[in-house]
């Protein structure tokens, strides 16, 4: 069952001044409930623009966003109660941190809903536990976390509204790689209990490979490719075409095959690229 | 005998008594080391492991807690140093920040380029003969009278690299100035790097938790909790698979595949970093 | 949205207005105003508005955009002609209707008092705001002024903080919208509710802004110190500014229309102010 979907959604800036930007042109797409999609495509194709429209913050100038089937923008809908359903996490999140504690600012959002005092504080004690914080952090004040501490934090903010659409960003932007993994796979560990959508915009490849039941690759304001990880890495030089990383490990196995080894091309992490090499070595290393 | 333009001799840093009690041990424990002139070093670590702090005390931004910085063979630890002396390591030791949008202070850039020299009292038509060659070296010269909030994020670094080129500088730290950017920016600003080092011959010390950044440097510094954890060429440093995991930071990919490869009997060095020689390597090993 | 104001409404140009030295114009504008209040009689105001007229044409910027700067004074510019053309006595009656009485004189002042304004605001504009950078304003400023820093007041420093200001004006005005919708992401609601309830919902807005404008700001203040800046001694400057012979022939103009305007006042009859 799709969740959201997109109908032939185009979005312009500033249209009709000398100024105008075609953001996205008609783009149709259609999240399925349960799944974590990644968004990938490098900056200026439209992906940013994407993120907004899904809970209401821009309306496409054509076309429309079905949440549940029903135009989130129609006459008389209340878009507060979309963006409770569809949540979304900006880039550099901790910069919206305002509270006095990290508890408090968690709590923002549940609060804004009006969710009861008991409710809050159970979604406020689960979600640090998936994005990884200890319970001291709660009576810390936000400014006083290092900086992955403060974006886990930020995180978790929206996670506590419970989106059934939980939209995030480049939520592991300049994160070092420990920071990454604890972020990533707090979202994934969020995503597997709690079964809602998952949306990441990302420009790692390789991050989102890893995480992502499917991938929606993007350029120019309009999709370009999607499908699961393994359809979309089917054909690397596409997306190296518009200029996309592919992981290094893809590119190794292109590499390979260029000399002549009939290896397969869509991998993209070590541990499956190993198997294919053990593969067609036939065993002959072992001699 | 080799021409070292930074020695660091013994160099400890502890944070000034602060509240905060995870500040409190030092940032820096007694670090030695050498920098080549005309070298290009990368220094690695994970957040918070006190990478930072080395950029700032080699800039007079912090002072030691205790050791020694010798500059050209100039101790600038030396509390005899006059103001001008100060000016004059700021000067020969230029430093890029992560933020591209807070070091730049005029609103055109060609005048933001051209604010160092005038710091320093130079002659006006030299500025404007530095500036143009600055803008020109780091290919900014088509922008010159733009605003900097009209540039993308590695254009913005460029322009603060050349507000440093426009110094002379001798050496010029890149205080993890690529972690905020998109791989676009990133490329653009790696290959200007690149471009410094090999046609200036200016000494790049480029701090980063990138791995695929440090490929391309001369030698890899790994610092990890205030000490220096791995030294070496970067064959050397990302061989050490298991030491890298541990002090929290990735290798690339076809390292690691190859490092799989060899545990499982393949005759293969550890010391592979492109996937092209990779590929060539192993192309060889299996026909 | 916000992105859409333009501040500091700058228009590239190579005119000539847009040629002369900064400094000239500051000292131009000052004696353009001083021109358009030596103005007593209706033939001085039609010259003014003719003058006027002929720098808008000489600066090359469209009629649209000047129009565009006028518009948000519609309200101010009605409210003084209708004030002066009611309420301004006299003695030659025009109308008459009820309690109602024009007077010639007040007409007249109507009159008067819009040229007045509609001049000052457009004559302006072009020989400044529209026609300069902010950055050549500010260095014109801080070149005029620069002999009052012998008296110790701190002129350099004042530029360098309109410098900054202009410089953040962007990033700032772009940061409050990304942290409006990040909040609004969450529920934050600004437009309904009593007052106190509004004023309340932009705690979640200002905080962060306070906070990430501190930290830019020491960002800023580290990068600069690494920039080697010490304040305004023995700093030098890229752009040199030269008085050429334009400069001195706009001097001319003006001085020329001034004295136009005098003896304008003194030999054309009809009403004068």
């Amino acid at each position: 069952m799709n969740k959201l979907e997109l109908k032939n959604v185009s979005y312009t800036y500033s249209a009709g001044t000398p100024f105008c930007k075609k953001a996205l042109d008609s783009v149709s797409l259609s999240f399925e409930k349960g799944q974590i999609i990644g968004l990938i495509g490098h900056t200026g194709c439209g992906k940013s623009t994407l993120v907004q429209l899904l809970n209401g913050l821009l309306t496409p100038d054509e076309g429309a966003v079905l949440l549940d089937g029903q135009d989130i923008n129609r006459k008389g809908g209340d878009l507060r109660s979309v963006r409770f359903r569809v949540g979304l996490v900006f880039q550099y999140p901790e910069y919206q941190l305002f509270e006095e504690t990290v508890y408090a600012d968690i709590a923002y959002g549940p609060k804004n809903m009006g969710l009861s005092k008991e409710e809050t504080d159970r979604r406020v004690r689960e979600t640090v536990q998936f994005v990884g914080l200890s319970e001291d952090c709660l009576s810390m004040s936000p400014f006083d976390l290092s900086g992955g501490q403060k974006r886990r934090a930020a995180v978790a903010g929206i996670m506590a509204m419970e989106p059934e659409v939980l939209v995030l960003d480049e939520p592991a932007a300049g994160l070092d790689p420990i920071g990454r993994e604890e972020i990533l796979g707090g979202i994934f560990s969020y995503q597997r209990k709690k079964k809602s959508t998952v949306i990441i915009v990302s420009h790692s490849m390789e991050d989102m490979a890893r995480y992502s039941d499917r991938l929606v690759v993007m350029n120019r304001g309009r999709v370009l490719m999607q499908g699961s990880c393994r359809e979309v890495f089917s054909r690397p030089e596409r997306l190296t075409e518009i200029g996309l990383d592919i992981p290094q490990i893809t590119r190794f196995m292109l590499a390979l095959r260029k000399r002549g080894i009939d290896v397969r091309t869509d991998i993209f992490t070590v541990e499956e690229a190993k198997d294919e090499i053990i593969r067609v070595s036939g065993g002959r290393h072992r001699a | 005998m080799t021409d070292y333009l930074i020695s660091v001799k013994d160099l400890s840093f502890t944070y000034p008594e602060s509240e905060d009690a995870h500040r409190e041990h030092p940032v820096l424990n007694h670090i030695s080391l050498d920098i080549e002139r005309g070298s290009f070093v990368c220094i690695l670590g994970h957040n918070g492991s006190g990478k930072s702090t080395l950029a700032k005390l080699l800039n007079m931004i912090l002072t030691p807690t205790s050791g020694q910085i010798l500059i050209d063979g100039k101790d600038i630890t030396d509390p005899q140093m006059t103001e001008e002396d100060i000016f004059e390591v700021r000067r020969s030791i230029g430093l890029v920040f992560q933020n591209p949008d807070n070091q730049l202070v005029a609103t055109v850039v060609e005048e933001d380029v051209a604010f160092g020299p005038e710091n320093l009292g130079i002659p006006p038509a030299e500025i404007r003969e530095r500036v143009d060659n600055a803008l020109r070296a780091v290919g900014m010269t088509e922008y010159a009278g733009h605003s900097p909030h009209q540039l993308s994020g590695g254009q913005k670094q460029r322009v603060a690299i050349a507000g440093l080129i426009a110094m002379l500088p001798k050496c010029i730290i890149f205080d993890e100035s690529t972690a905020m950017l998109d791989p676009q920016g990133r490329k653009e600003v790696m290959n200007t790097i690149g471009m410094l080092n090999r046609e200036k011959g200016i000494t790049v010390l480029h701090i980063t938790h990138n791995m695929d950044e440090a490929v391309a440097a001369d030698r890899v510094i790994v610092i990890n909790e205030g000490e220096i954890y791995l030294d070496g060429t970067p064959r050397q440093v990302f061989s050490e698979i298991d030491k890298l995991n541990a002090a929290g930071l990735d290798v690339p990919q076809v390292t690691a595949l190859f490092a799989e490869l060899r545990q499982c009997g393949f005759g293969l060095p550890a010391d592979i970093l492109s996937e092209e020689e990779g590929a060539e390597l192993l192309a060889s090993a299996l026909t | 949205m916000l992105k859409d104001i333009t501040l500091g409404q700058f228009f590239p140009g190579k005119s000539i207005l847009h040629r002369l030295d900064p400094r000239m114009k500051i000292v131009l504008s000052i004696l353009y105003i001083v021109v358009i209040f030596l103005c007593k009689n209706l033939a001085a105001f039609a010259f003014i508005t003719l003058f006027t007229a002929a720098m808008v044409v000489l600066s090359g910027i469209s009629l649209r955009t000047i129009l565009k700067g006028i518009k948000p004074l519609i309200f101010i510019l009605a409210f003084t002609a209708i004030y002066n053309l009611f309420f301004y006595g006299g003695d030659r009656l025009l109308v008459k209707l009820g309690f109602i009485e024009i007077y010639y004189e007040g007409a007249m002042y109507a009159v008067a008092m819009v040229v007045r304004i509609v001049c000052l605001l457009v004559g302006s504009s072009v020989l400044l705001t529209y026609t300069t950078s902010p950055i050549m304003l500010t260095d014109g400023l801080e070149r005029l002024l620069s002999p009052l820093s012998k008296l110790k007041l701190p002129v350099h420093e004042f530029s360098m903080m309109m410098t900054i200001a202009l410089r953040f004006i962007p990033t700032l005005i772009e940061e409050t919208d990304k942290i409006m919708n990040a909040q609004k992401a969450r529920g934050s609601d600004f437009s309904s509710g009593s007052l106190v309830r509004r004023a309340k919902a932009l705690i979640p807005i200002l905080i962060p802004l306070f906070i990430s404008s501190f930290r830019r700001a020491g960002d800023l203040a580290v990068a600069m110190e690494c920039r080697c800046y010490r304040g305004g001694n023995g700093r030098t400057k890229m752009t040199q500014l030269h008085l050429s012979f334009r400069d001195f022939a706009m001097l001319f103009v003006i001085l020329l229309c001034g004295a136009a305007v005098l003896l304008i006042n003194r030999f054309v009859p009809g009403f004068s102010l």
